[in-house]
């Protein structure tokens, strides 16, 4: 039998994952067919060449990731399970609102559907509806009459206490106290309006004295702290006149003195040139 | 051998700080992150040799890790789901900048002796600098090549030979049989084996830069 091995086991004998039977075989054949050895070994000498394209040396970048799942309940499994329930039981709550679901337990029956409420409202409404007409508008009449009876009577108290006011109210403002108190008012004799313009007058009088008095009191202090200020000032200015005389004359007297000295020093000067002249025409 | 023992090690940690991730530990969360950074990024370079767009596509990776990671059922499965987010923020990011990317030729110039700035870059610097930058040439040469693979390619051969992920934990991460996968990396390797010859780097030319 012809024996060839293909790519897969050549592969695998190249890079000694072969074993037993297979390897054996594959060696044989290589034996037999120096061609296919040849080939393989220039797979070798690839591999081996490869090998000279080493690793490059890189530093890890620090990586920042997210801890967001780890912070939030809903994310946990636990907490996604119960999230899940509660949003389904909201959903459920919702519809039911929505589509008037009834679930109710009688004594041997249990009922589930929808907008039953409703329908057995409606039935009431039916069995009411069977009452005759003639019922009917007799319970309307009596509520009419009983309602206008109930109107009535509370339309005469209100009568009566309005009434009742009104009398009291006249009563109260009788014709008698206006009078009264007109005849009060009128009373005021002239004398009385004249001693009260007296009173007036003499209040104003006085009024006007004690502010003249004040106002002249003012005056005079006003005036004489005037009057002390500006003397204070003429003194002050005397002063200063006379300190000032002062100073020039300690300045005229500085300055005599040091003409005096300048004088003396020239004087000695000429001596001191006179002086040799001198005794040079003496010799 | 490096990049083996890193996730294995990450992984050992992960399992625990997979449980308090899950249960909204921030700090876990940010632990995975500063263990798995390099992995992640490391694949979205690959996959788009570009830093800016593997930056992008790494941030979004790890954004999508924590908002999502309380929806992982089996912690064992931590690491092809990662990639899985990966592989996805990878093609979202490529769709939005496909028309960007052929526009830009910057990313797909090889620099010029002296004056390419990769000097600067330089990580190992006992070494001899020519040297060096031979080494930092044929590293983005190499890049340039798995460029030229088909995305669902690139995708693979990224997965098993610089994230060494087991071909069963690619197929989840991509969502496809785990023969689909083998066949991908086979004609894959298969096309790189190609792609290398053209750009002449052979058994002597890698011996010499070596």
């Amino acid at each position: 039998m012809y024996y060839k091995p293909d790519e897969t086991l050549l592969i695998a004998y190249l890079y000694g994952e072969l074993e037993g039977e297979e390897k054996a075989q594959v060696e044989q054949y290589l034996l037999q067919h120096p061609e296919e050895r040849k080939q393989l070994e220039e797979l070798v000498f690839v591999k081996q060449t490869l090998r000279y394209a080493g690793d490059k040396e890189v530093i890890a970048p620090p990586l920042v990731f997210e801890d967001s799942r780890a912070r939030y309940f809903w994310n946990t499994r636990y907490g996604r399970m119960i999230t899940g329930i509660a949003a389904s039981l909201a959903l459920l709550i919702l519809v039911a609102r929505f589509t008037g679901l009834n679930i109710r337990v009688t004594d041997q029956a249990l009922t589930i559907g929808f907008w039953l409420e409703e329908r057995s409202t409606a039935n009431e409404a039916l069995q009411m509806a069977s009452l005759s007409p003639g019922e009917v508008q007799q319970m309307i009449d009596a509520t009419v009459v009983k309602n206008n009876e109930h109107l009535q009577a509370g339309w005469k108290a209100t009568q009566a206490m309005l009434d009742a006011s009104v009398r009291q109210n006249l009563a109260a403002y009788s014709d008698a106290q206006f009078n009264t108190l007109v005849k009060k008012v009128s009373s005021a004799s002239d004398e009385q309006i004249r001693q009260f313009a007296l009173t007036l007058q003499a209040e104003n009088a006085s009024m006007i004295k004690d502010y003249l008095a004040l106002n002249t009191t003012d005056q005079r202090v006003y005036m004489e702290e005037l009057l002390i200020d500006f003397a204070r000032y003429l003194e002050q200015q005397h002063r200063s006149d006379l300190q000032q005389l002062q100073a020039r004359l300690t300045n005229m007297e500085e300055d005599t003195d040091l003409f005096k000295y300048e004088t003396g020093q020239i004087l000695a000067s000429i001596i001191n040139t006179v002086e040799p002249i001198s005794t040079e025409t003496k010799n | 051998m490096q990049a083996e023992s890193l996730p294995a090690q990450g992984m050992m940690q992960t399992d625990s700080l997979i449980e308090r991730a899950q249960e909204g530990d921030k700090h876990a969360q940010g632990r995975l992150v500063q263990l798995w950074y390099k992995r992640i990024y490391n694949y979205c370079y690959k996959f788009f040799v570009d830093h800016d767009l593997a930056m992008e596509a790494s941030q979004k990776t790890f954004i999508a890790m924590c908002r999502n990671i309380e929806s992982l059922q089996d912690a064992a499965r931590f690491k092809s789901w990662l990639y899985k987010i990966a592989v996805n923020a990878c093609r979202e990011e490529n769709r939005k900048n496909q028309s960007k990317r052929a526009m830009n030729l910057d990313g797909t110039r090889i620099g010029d002796a002296d004056n390419s700035p990769r000097w600067e870059k330089a990580l190992h610097r006992h070494e001899n600098p020519e040297q060096q930058f031979q080494h930092q040439e044929l590293s983005d040469l190499l890049q340039q090549c798995l460029m030229e693979l088909s995305e669902e390619q690139r995708e693979v051969v990224i997965m098993k030979e610089y994230e060494g992920l087991k071909f069963r934990e690619i197929a989840e991460a991509l969502n496809v049989s785990e023969n689909t996968v083998k066949s991908r990396m086979y004609y894959g390797l298969d096309a790189l084996k190609k792609i290398l010859a053209k750009r002449n780097i052979t058994k002597e030319t890698v011996s010499y830069v070596l």
